[in-house]
């Protein structure tokens, strides 16, 4: 039998677009979940994505991805590559598999309503091997990560992260369901595909990978490659529904890219930014994470929106100026409050170190110098207690990360600002101005509590740090510390010290 | 005065209310959570602040606290009832760095 060429059969397979009979259309694609707001419903029959495949040749790519990644593993599982690894690394892989296995679950959800609410059939076709997709990488991360259970509970957290009310995954669960659960299709495919997965899951997986690599995580580095040459084919979901409708609809196509660049730039400034510029270790980085962002997120977002005659989001000088401190804050308060973790933060401040962020980040040693030096010289004096957290960090109603983004002001100090609105007899505290302006743009969108609104809602029993730890989920065998406080307070030990917290009586001062 | 107090009795004679405020000491890189009450007084208040941060992340330096509520620099003495400050507020903690001083 003669088989028909796939450029003879493949349109009939990828666009199954009918008319209904005896159903209106509304009642097929309800608005609220198809969301074809301004944009005729006519216009989504141009949808076509450009790397075209079909279900027979997906299937043989991905066994053979598949038995790519799990090969390397079982030949890695016999050697000690494990036990050779550094724990900033480590800890790196740990927040990765925490933050993001769950998130895949999440994206299949996304993909699977693409699939059944998508506005064309390509689309939906599209979708559907898209969700195949992210229930992959939810499965081999979760695999990947309980490898290591035996050796480190804090691998646990892979599986578990997102089933407690740790900050993190509330802040994570924040802007995921926003991006991935909430929103109709074609607001999901502008800001999981165009936005998420076309740009920023490249700092994660491609730059990311080259961390692993040089730290000698083999295993890691395959996993997570794997993982993005899916990326590429399914995030072209993104591209044919941007042009649809930033031809009918621009300020709706620039508002919804706008507000999850914004998401996304937070949250990967919190995880990706401390593991590039803190946890690697020094001989093994490769660039800081602002150069990473500006290669791999910004010149290419740039490009791409101008392409599709958008416009630089309201908030880019915010967001640049946001690239010398956001993380830098947030890494600071990841460490203070590393008993809420699961990994262990390294601080990462050691001469050597310091010299390299300052080298990287000319502002470093002004405003960030002053605070490591004090915590350095109070764990030298034998009182890491005065490093530990008795409160809670205020965490931003928009983001859920702490309020720590510090900004000049005019005569050259640095400062952490109030930006705030009261609505509905409640105020509000946002880290930024742009979280301010997109929970104010947003605000009849689910949005979940922040762990100050429940602390103060007394959800969180008894209300002190050890309630907050355990409405965490935390555990003692699990809960981060710092992996080895001498590796960065050795090279100032002897210096004279003053202003400290005394270490017998809480709240003096010497 | 705030026009949320009640009638009956002078504020100095109600029970303290707790009041959870949004607080930043100094240079300090985050805002924090601390609940102060209603009768605790601007003083109470800067060395509250201060208790989370003072030599721990911003060295201690030998000058008074100072608190500033919406853009206003509040009397030491002044009770945070008598201050007007609100569940949620924000305050700012700085040092009383005399002129020529860094």
């Amino acid at each position: 039998m003669t088989l028909l060429k796939r450029e003879e059969w493949q349109h009939f397979v990828r666009d199954v677009d009918w008319t209904f009979r005896y159903v209106d259309d509304e009642a097929v694609f309800p608005e609220w979940h198809s969301g074809t707001g301004k944009v005729p419903r006519e216009a989504w029959l141009s949808w076509e994505e450009n790397y075209k495949v079909t279900y027979p040749e997906y299937v043989a790519t991905q066994r053979e991805k598949e038995a790519s990644a799990y090969a390397v593993k079982a030949a890695l599982q016999r050697s000690t590559a494990f036990d050779n690894l550094d724990e900033g690394w480590k800890s790196s892989t740990k927040m990765h598999f925490g933050g993001v296995a769950l998130v895949e679950y999440a994206a299949v959800l996304g993909e699977l309503k693409m699939a059944r609410f998508g506005l064309n059939g390509a689309w939906r076709n599209m979708a559907t091997f898209g969700q195949l997709d992210e229930l992959r990488h939810a499965q081999i991360t979760t695999f990947f990560g309980h490898e290591f259970v035996g050796k480190d509970p804090q691998y646990d957290w892979t599986q578990k992260t997102f089933h407690t009310n740790d900050w993190v995954p509330i802040a994570l669960r924040n802007l995921f369901d926003n991006m991935m659960i909430s929103p109709n299709v074609v607001d999901l495919a502008i800001e999981l595909p165009f936005t998420f997965e076309t740009g920023f899951t490249n700092l994660q997986f491609v730059a990311l990978s080259a961390d692993a690599l040089e730290s000698g995580d083999v295993n890691f580095a395959n996993m997570i490659s794997s993982i993005q040459t899916d990326e590429a084919r399914h995030s072209q979901q993104g591209g044919p529904t941007m042009e649809i409708l930033v031809e009918h609809d621009p300020v709706r196509a620039q508002w919804v890219i706008d507000r999850s660049f914004w998401g996304s730039a937070r949250a990967f400034a919190a995880l990706t930014g401390p593991a590039m510029d803190y946890y690697t270790p020094l001989e093994h980085r490769k660039q800081s994470y602002r150069e990473f962002m500006e290669e791999w997120i910004i010149d290419q977002f740039i490009h791409t929106i101008e392409d599709y005659g958008l416009k630089k989001p309201w908030f880019w000088d915010e967001f640049m100026r946001g690239l010398d401190t956001w993380h830098h804050g947030l890494h600071m308060g990841l460490w203070y409050w590393r008993p809420t973790l699961w990994w262990r933060p390294k601080a990462g401040v050691s001469k050597d170190e310091r010299e390299w962020l300052q080298e990287k980040y000319p502002n470093w040693e002004k405003v960030y110098g002053g605070k490591w030096d004090t915590m350095i010289d109070n764990i030298n004096a034998n009182n890491v207690e005065a490093t530990l957290p008795e409160t809670l960090p205020w965490l931003c109603s928009m983001c859920h990360l702490p309020a720590c983004n510090a900004t000049q002001s005019r005569d050259g100090t640095w400062r952490v600002r109030d930006w705030s609105l009261s609505y509905g007899g409640k105020t509000y505290h946002f880290c930024t101005n742009a979280c301010r302006q997109i929970w104010w743009k947003d605000r009849d969108n689910v949005n979940h509590e922040t762990l100050i609104d429940r602390f103060l809602a007394g959800q969180i029993q008894p209300m002190d740090v050890g309630g907050i730890l355990n409405y965490m989920g935390m555990t003692p065998d699990v809960m981060g510390d710092d992996p080895d406080y001498a590796a960065w307070t050795k090279d100032y030990t002897g210096r004279p010290a003053t202003g400290l917290a005394l270490s017998t009586a809480k709240g003096d001062q010497s | 005065m705030t026009e949320n107090a009640t009638v009956e009795l002078p504020i100095e004679d109600q029970a303290p209310q707790v009041v959870p405020l949004n607080a930043v000491f100094a240079d300090d890189f985050v805002q924090i959570l601390v609940p102060v009450t209603t009768a605790d007084t601007v003083r109470e208040v800067a060395a509250a602040v201060a208790h989370h941060v003072e030599g721990k992340r911003v060295r201690a330096l030998p000058y008074e606290k100072v608190v500033f509520h919406n853009g206003r620099r509040l009397p030491p003495e002044m009770t945070v009832a008598e201050a007007g400050i609100a569940p949620l507020d924000h305050v700012r903690v700085e040092y009383d760095i005399p002129k020529g001083k860094s």
